[in-house]
């Protein structure tokens, strides 16, 4: 299982949003910081906070945190 | 964590992507800290460096704030004087073009080329290179940063020596000769090797492709965490004045074991295991001497059985000879320290302290908080990793006076005790056989005289610091930025003063800054300077000279030295002194032998 914690954690140091603000739902229309270069340096965080290295594909799909759990639990499965 | 983070707050927890945002965060609300602008001009999208080099100069006491231009925007931020880049007021530009993002052929279809072509693309990429820094150098003050070019990524085929992948190395290799060339003629320009940064970290290793097709960003995060270290070292290294001299303890530092107990036999210091360890740190230390840095020891120890060591022990690299001051007894290693300073006339922010022994460490930090203390890991094996990752001796200019820096300061000792024996001072001075030599501020000379005004902080009448751009300014303007250098029966001390005259009225003129080495002080080279100044002045028929003495924590020295040269005070709330030309004169002293450079 994915640390749910940690990924809440991540997210928020990257887009500089308090982690209370942050739930499944949140995507790029509902975060305004959440912009396409906040989107990389999300993919990278995430890549190395979980270890795992992910696609041109997956990273492109991760667009709201429900989305990010589901990819990343696959990809971590591989 | 809150806002209250000072530099030393900032520890090697922080290493991820995710750490380093969050840190980066914090110290944008973090006030205590030194605020630097930096502008950053790229082919590919370098604001994901962002958290790395903020952080890492935070651990140095800055706050970076950084101004990134939209992607291969060079000529028009640099050409336009209203661009943002120059409204953003920087204090350091950094370049980066790389070969791949101007030149993806000559990277990937480097074989389709002609000798004669290359030799075209190498003028116009370092052509254009000279034009981007002279289009700065017209505009700023701002230090420059150039980013020289890296190597393609080698497959293994290269290995078994492909001709033509080879001379695509050689032409990088001389592109960037040529780079660092150029990068030499432009006052405050740096070169960062990233060509041998990333072989350092194996481009193999360091490129994310989805990150390259995807965003135009050429490295993964673990080489945007290493380059941003570097970048930020390098801003590091160019605003601060580097240390001067290594003041080292022996037992289980210089060899291993304590020679007291062990005996000269007994220690570790040899070419096998460990004592090669030891013998490779006392090599890396004469590499410190060779750059110009002073050797010192501090030791709790018999001096006997020291020099017996440093006398008879085959494999002992470092000799008696090689330290400028040797404190070797029981008295504690703070005293040593103010002893070392005292003896070699430098402050004791410019003394770094090496020793295995955390307790010394501590009660050095605790009674000298001046002195820097290098933390010493407790195998000997990472001794010279931590000294270089302490950056207290990077040194980014090497001049001939740094060189014979740690020559010049033996011969100093040589002189001190010489003055012990000889009858007076004016007999010791006359016997100096002293020459000094006085020139105007030229191209060759003002890499040496930046250095002089920022470091030295004894003999310095107004401290005023000055870039070269700052003297290039000040001589276009009518001033005059003249050099001394001195020589005597013990060797040439090289540049060793500094003066700069501005006319404040017709013929009035003032002596904005004057300063002379610690090296020289005591030899009257000042009042033969002056009178050299006079001179110079009387001769385009100056009438009046004022002088400024501006107090510091370090310049006590000089507080009378416009009273010693029959100056008159005119303003005593802000120090100003005042000649009459046409009434007084400075009398040289004899014993010197002064010329002009013409």
């Amino acid at each position: 299982m994915i640390d749910d914690f940690k990924l809440k954690e991540v997210i928020s140091n990257v887009l500089g949003i308090p982690t209370v603000e942050i739930n499944n739902d949140s995507s790029p229309d509902s975060i305004e910081k959440w912009d396409s270069l906040s989107h990389l340096k999300l993919v990278m965080a995430i890549e190395s906070e979980f270890n795992v290295e992910l696609s041109p594909e997956d990273s492109m799909d991760m667009l709201s945190v429900k989305l990010i759990r589901i990819i990343l639990q696959d990809a971590l499965k591989k | 964590m809150n806002g209250r983070m000072g530099k030393d707050n900032f520890s090697s927890i922080i290493n991820s992507p995710s750490d380093y945002a969050r840190a980066s965060r914090e110290i944008e609300e973090n006030d205590s800290l030194n605020k630097i602008n930096i502008a950053f001009l790229s082919s590919y999208t370098s604001e994901v460096l962002n958290p790395y080099i903020v952080v890492e100069l935070a651990k140095n006491g800055y706050k970076g704030s950084l101004y990134y231009a939209p992607f291969n925007q060079f000529e028009q931020e640099i050409y336009n004087p209203d661009s943002e880049l120059y409204l953003f007021e920087p204090s350091v530009i950094i370049i980066h073009s790389r070969i791949e993002d101007t030149h993806q052929n000559l990277m990937m279809r480097f074989a389709k080329y002609s000798d004669d072509e290359l030799i075209e693309i190498s003028e116009d990429i370092i052509n254009r290179h000279q034009k981007m820094l002279d289009g700065i150098r017209s505009k700023s003050d701002a230090k420059i940063i150039v980013i020289n070019f890296g190597n393609s990524q080698l497959t293994e085929e290269y290995f078994i020596s492909s001709p033509v992948i080879q001379s695509q190395q050689t032409y990088i290799q001389k592109l960037n000769n040529s780079l660092l060339e150029l990068s030499k003629n432009i006052t405050s320009c740096y070169v960062i090797d990233y060509q041998q940064l990333f072989a350092h970290i194996g481009l193999n290793n360091s490129i994310d492709p989805k990150l390259f097709y995807m965003a135009r960003i050429p490295f993964n995060s673990s080489s945007q965490i290493t380059f941003g270290k570097i970048i930020a070292r390098m801003i590091y290294v160019i605003f601060r004045v580097p240390a001067k001299c290594i003041v080292l303890d022996l037992d289980n530092t210089l060899w291993g074991g304590v020679v007291g107990e062990d005996g000269i036999s007994g220690i570790q210091l040899s070419d096998e295991y460990p004592g090669n360890i030891f013998k490779a740190f006392q090599r890396a230390i004469l590499g410190l001497r060779d750059q110009g840095v002073i050797l010192s020891i501090a030791s709790k120890n018999n001096i006997n059985d020291v020099l017996e060591v440093f006398e008879k022990h085959t494999d002992c690299l470092l000799k008696k000879s090689d330290f400028s001051s040797m404190q070797i007894h029981w008295e504690n290693k703070a005293s040593s320290i103010e002893k070392i300073s005292k003896e070699l006339n430098i402050g004791l922010d410019s003394i770094v302290f090496f020793d295995d022994n955390p307790a010394e460490r501590d009660w050095v930090r605790a009674q000298l908080p001046d002195v820097k203390v290098v933390e010493v890991p407790k195998n000997p094996i990472n001794y010279l990793k931590a000294l270089h990752e302490s950056k207290f001796f990077d040194s980014l200019i090497m001049t001939n006076e740094d060189r014979v820096r740690a020559d010049i300061y033996q011969q100093e000792q040589q002189r001190k005790s010489d003055l012990f024996n000889s009858v007076s001072v004016d007999d010791f001075l006359r016997e100096l056989k002293m020459k000094i030599k006085i020139g105007f501020s030229d191209d060759i000379t003002i890499t040496r005289i930046e250095q002089l005004l920022n470091k030295t902080n004894q003999f310095n009448l107004t401290t005023k610091r000055y870039s070269s751009s700052d003297i290039i300014k000040i001589i276009s303007d009518g001033g005059k930025v003249l050099w001394l250098s001195s020589a005597d029966r013990y060797g040439d001390n090289g540049i060793v003063g500094v003066a700069i005259l501005i006319e404040i009225k017709h013929k009035i003129w003032i002596i904005d800054s004057m300063l002379l080495s610690c090296r020289v002080i005591g030899r009257k080279i000042e009042t033969a300077f002056l009178a050299e100044i006079v001179e110079i002045l009387k001769s385009e028929s100056a009438y009046e000279l004022y002088g400024q003495y501006l107090p510091t924590k370090k310049n006590h020295i000089v507080s009378d030295f416009y009273k010693k040269h029959s100056f008159k005070l005119t303003d005593k709330k802000n120090n100003f002194w005042k000649l009459n030309l046409n009434e007084s004169d400075i009398i040289k002293p004899i014993f010197i032998q002064v010329s002009r450079n013409d």
